[in-house]
């Protein structure tokens, strides 16, 4: 007797809705995007083509998007080689700690994850104000006034400030992954590897963290693509500024298209965008599928 | 008794969702959060008489602060969902793109020229010879200060000049006292003062005009200056430390709350002598004073930057233009009178002084008719929406300190140049 997941019109109906939502919320959207982005469209009014003058422009003479793309390059790594790490070490330390410590210190360090990023943009910006902020007090209490800065607007910290914000806004994730993974590993591998003389970093260096290179690779995509569109935090709380410093490319294609009416520009960096983060994610599986056959 | 206890939560369920139906919701948008307060609380007011002289209707509201309402604005049109009516600003940057794009309502001229406008206003709302907008304000620039805060850190006498200005920042801040704040995150009021400084140093108000016009280069010595000072001003420790971050409602608060001794902005905060958020000591010492001059500068103490901004406009794709009209109407002769007693804002209309009038509200009489010359709108409102991108950007840039005076120019004079050719 055959199931009713062996009958093709089945799962058709079945799967039609899914793709209806993906097909009108992202395809159709994009390629009006993807229209747009040949035009010189204010966002209303008469739509004027303009062939690849909006990509021209872009890439020959848009000193802001190479910054953008720069800062937004920065974020990327800030996440993959600083939040990676710190969550994953972190999710070790709490796999080896008793139940209901483990439980409590997750949901602490889960907490930036939940908060709304309005309420965490807010946070840090008070946080980190000059003339009210707790940081710079707690720097002059402790005799460290000189190094007490307009954290957001000095052109010097503004960038290293707004990361930090980010990475630790989404920290919280990446030890939830981390730590799901680990509950996984079985517990059989890792004792074979002490009984054949492994110390725990080996063990962790040769056996778990191959064990969860899918987890790992999950992880990095998620952050590769949250670097690429972060946006709420970085508009609540510079905007992009001082100047263009701390200016990523999902803010400043909002700020062409809603800010400066340049929306058929606006769509052109949406684009690219776009593009930029479906290679990046198929080259990060790729590195990330090729590693163990290579061991 | 299960059933009819059903019936029963039926009916009353039916009756809530009946409420109301058949009455026309009226979709209004504007800038002014604060609802309980100021201008906030006599658009509810206003509201309030349009709804019972127009029992069948109802306003549903939508009020963000300035900026992000802006943007919301655009993004409405972007989506053909604007609100009947809403409060907009004159300016090419603004209101014109609406207006080509359809989506504004001309408006008889006629109707609204006898409710007593000041000499101007309404020709900023006119496009092809239409009047697309009713002027709620007139708007012009001005330093707010706080009179106990000048006392407190030994200052007796107004700063008359730039120098003498940015020579108090010391004076205050050894009393722990921020000498001044503004929006410096949304980069406006810089552009403003930009435009301020480029008068007073060459006594021509038109110069930026002339400039997008191209008769004249934005890299021309003047605005070098202007720029320049511009850039003095704000990295000279006058500001709060966090100028580029710090958005309208900070800045406002941080002088409102008594942190900061003056506050730079224009002449609708004049509901800050009435505004019941800050203390009565507060209240009691706020004070206004002109623009100082430049040294060396052509200008003159009583050229006043000033023009007619904010309007009220009814969308041409509501299915309620006539009320929209109607609520103009109602909003065009009640708002001077109501905003005048409350002590909200400056209103574009002819309004009596009155025995309550605050002593802020005196001193902003006061500068407004002792204005020898007005400028009308900035450079900012006068060329397209990514010109005013632009030099904005440029503004933050310069005031952080990231660029020099000459590239500012350059910038803005490159921006000039492709608005120019649109």
């Amino acid at each position: 007797m055959r199931g009713p997941f062996q009958n093709r019109s089945v799962v058709a109906t079945l799967v039609l809705p899914g793709i209806a939502v993906m097909v009108f919320a992202m395809l159709v959207p994009l390629g009006f995007s993807l229209y747009y982005s040949f035009t010189d469209w204010a966002g209303f009014g008469d739509v004027h083509p303009v062939g690849w003058e909006n990509y021209k422009a872009i890439f020959t003479q848009d000193p802001v998007f190479w910054r953008a793309l720069w800062n937004t390059l920065l974020l990327m790594l800030a996440t993959v080689f600083i939040q990676n790490p710190v969550a994953f070490a972190l999710a070790a330390l709490l796999a080896h700690v008793s139940a209901r410590f483990s439980r409590i210190l997750r949901t602490i360090y889960f907490i930036p994850a939940v908060l709304s990023l309005v309420i965490v943009a807010k946070l840090w910006v008070s946080i980190l104000n000059p003339t009210y902020g707790i940081l710079n007090k707690l720097l002059a209490l402790v005799g460290l006034k000189s190094l007490a800065v307009s954290w957001l607007s000095n052109p010097h910290t503004a960038l290293a400030a707004v990361i930090f914000i980010i990475v630790w806004q989404g920290f919280g994730w990446a030890l939830l992954f981390y730590y799901a993974g680990l509950m996984t590993v079985p517990r059989e591998i890792e004792e074979a590897a002490r009984v054949d003389g492994a110390n725990w970093f080996q063990t962790y260096l040769l056996v778990v963290i191959p064990y969860l290179l899918p987890v790992i690779s999950a992880v990095v995509v998620i952050d590769v693509i949250s670097s690429m569109k972060q946006m709420e935090l970085i508009f609540l709380s510079t905007g992009g500024g001082p100047g263009h410093l701390t200016q990523f490319v999902s803010v400043y294609l909002y700020q062409k298209a809603f800010v400066a009416g340049e929306y058929g520009y606006g769509n052109a960096l949406s684009v690219i965008l776009v593009v930029l983060s479906v290679g990046l994610t198929l080259i990060i599986q790729r590195v990330m599928r090729s590693a163990p056959d290579e061991s | 008794m299960h059933r009819t206890t059903v019936l029963a939560s039926g009916l009353v369920l039916s009756s809530v969702l009946s409420f109301g139906a058949g009455k026309i919701d009226l979709k209004m948008g504007d800038n002014l959060s604060d609802r309980t307060n100021g201008w906030g609380a006599i658009v509810e007011t206003i509201n309030g008489e349009f709804k019972e002289a127009n029992p069948g209707v109802n306003m549903v509201t939508e009020s963000y602060p300035d900026q992000p309402y802006q943007q919301k604005i655009k993004i409405y049109a972007t989506a053909k969902q604007l609100p009947d009516i809403f409060k907009y600003w004159s300016f090419s940057t603004l209101l014109k793109p609406l207006v080509d794009g359809k989506f504004v309502l001309p408006l008889n001229r006629a109707d609204f020229e006898k409710l007593g406008y000041m000499p101007g206003a309404l020709d900023a709302n006119t496009y092809n010879g239409k009047l697309y907008g009713i002027p709620v304000s007139a708007d012009f620039w001005v330093i707010y200060y706080n009179k106990k805060l000048f006392k407190e850190a030994g200052v007796t006498r107004l700063p008359a000049t730039l120098e003498e200005l940015i020579g108090l920042a010391p004076q205050f801040k050894a009393k722990g006292i921020i000498p001044m704040t503004t929006d410096g995150k949304d980069a406006w009021p810089m552009a403003i003062t930009f435009d301020q400084l480029a008068w007073r140093i060459s006594g021509d108000a038109t110069l930026p005009r002339k400039a997008l016009e191209r008769k004249i280069k934005f890299t021309d010595p003047v605005f070098v200056r202007a720029a320049a000072e511009l850039k003095k001003l704000a990295t000279s420790g006058l500001f709060q430390e966090d100028l580029d971050v710090s958005d309208y409602g900070a800045a406002r608060n941080l002088f409102g709350q008594e942190k900061a001794a003056m506050f730079l902005m224009g002449s609708w905060e004049l509901g800050l002598g009435t505004d019941n958020s800050f203390s009565d000591d507060f209240r009691a010492n706020v004070d206004a004073f002109k623009f100082p001059l430049v040294a060396g500068g052509k200008g003159k103490v009583n050229d006043l930057f000033a023009w007619f901004g904010g309007n009220y406009v009814v969308s041409a794709t509501s299915k309620h233009t006539d009320l929209g009209v109607k609520y103009l109407t109602l909003y065009a002769k009640r708002f001077p009178q109501l905003a005048w007693e409350k002590q909200a804002a400056f209103p574009a209309q002819k309004v009596e002084a009155l025995p309550n009038d605050t002593p802020l509200t005196k001193t902003l009489l006061r500068i407004a008719a002792e204005a020898k010359a007005t400028s009308g709108t900035g450079s900012l409102d006068l060329s397209t929406p990514a010109f005013k991108n632009d030099l904005e950007n440029a503004c933050r840039e310069l005031c952080s300190g990231l660029i020099t005076p000459e590239e500012f120019t350059r910038k803005v004079d490159a921006s000039a140049e492709k608005a120019a050719k649109q």
